[in-house]
């Protein structure tokens, strides 16, 4: 009885763990395509908006969800805070947020590059940066819908077959 | 003979959990995995084998050779 208990804790866990390493996999994709809302959305603000960098960023914060909302949301922060450059700010944000977020490394630095151009250059040069980012992450977006659709589904039969393996070796 | 059974249930049980890992390991290109898995599923069995032919062996040698 207790061995059937324990079996089914093993089992529950790993099938947990092969879920929630595929759900990684499909947050990482919408995150990014939330991500290219966010910046275009910005773009029109500024292009056309004329908004200043601090409230169209509070924009952003209100339109979007959870994890990315709070990015905006302590960028607006700091920037309201000032005694900070844009750059610093962003990358402050970006980097406080970052833990939060199921992106990598290769889009920590294509974000960490668009806020090295931020609000440096007038509005054309600043909308060739945003096209610029959009087109890196519309790349990553891709990579990311391909490995998620490779690998969501092995992760998650993966975790349960590995636990049903882990249960017989045990008995 | 019931523990025996057992061993041989155990055996199967591992067989079609390693042949699943190795057929999803493979469909997404993971070849070399999916041989790893195999082989030390191979090898957890010879192991488990070996253990029982030893006790065959031990039987044979008390039967025998009139030891322990």
């Amino acid at each position: 009885m207790l061995k059937l208990i324990g079996a089914i804790f093993i089992l529950m866990a790993t099938t947990w763990a092969g879920f929630e390493a595929g759900r990684n996999l499909s947050r990482r994709t919408r995150q990014l395509r939330q991500l290219k809302v966010a910046l275009q959305s910005l773009e029109s603000e500024i292009m056309y908006g004329h908004t200043p960098l601090r409230e169209a960023a509070l924009k952003l914060a209100k339109q979007h969800s959870k994890p990315l909302s709070l990015l905006f949301e302590s960028f607006a922060e700091k920037l309201s805070d000032g005694g900070t450059t844009v750059k610093i700010a962003w990358d402050d944000s970006l980097e406080e947020i970052w833990k939060l977020l199921s992106l990598k490394q290769g889009e920590f630095e294509i974000l960490s590059q668009f806020g090295e151009t931020l609000g440096q250059h007038n509005r054309y040069h600043q909308q060739q940066k945003i096209l610029l980012t959009m087109s890196h992450l519309e790349r990553e977006e891709q990579d990311a819908a391909e490995r998620q659709g490779k690998y969501e589904k092995m992760f998650k039969s993966l975790g349960f077959l590995s636990g049903l393996l882990l249960i017989i070796l045990l008995i | 003979m019931g523990i025996e059974v057992d061993v041989i249930f155990k055996i199967a049980g591992v067989g079609i959990v390693v042949a699943f890992l190795h057929t999803i390991l493979d469909q997404v290109g993971k070849k070399e995995y999916a041989q790893w898995v195999t082989l030390f599923g191979f090898i957890y069995i010879l192991f488990m084998v070996a253990s029982i032919v030893e006790d065959l062996f031990q039987k044979i040698k008390s039967v025998f050779l009139f030891q322990g």
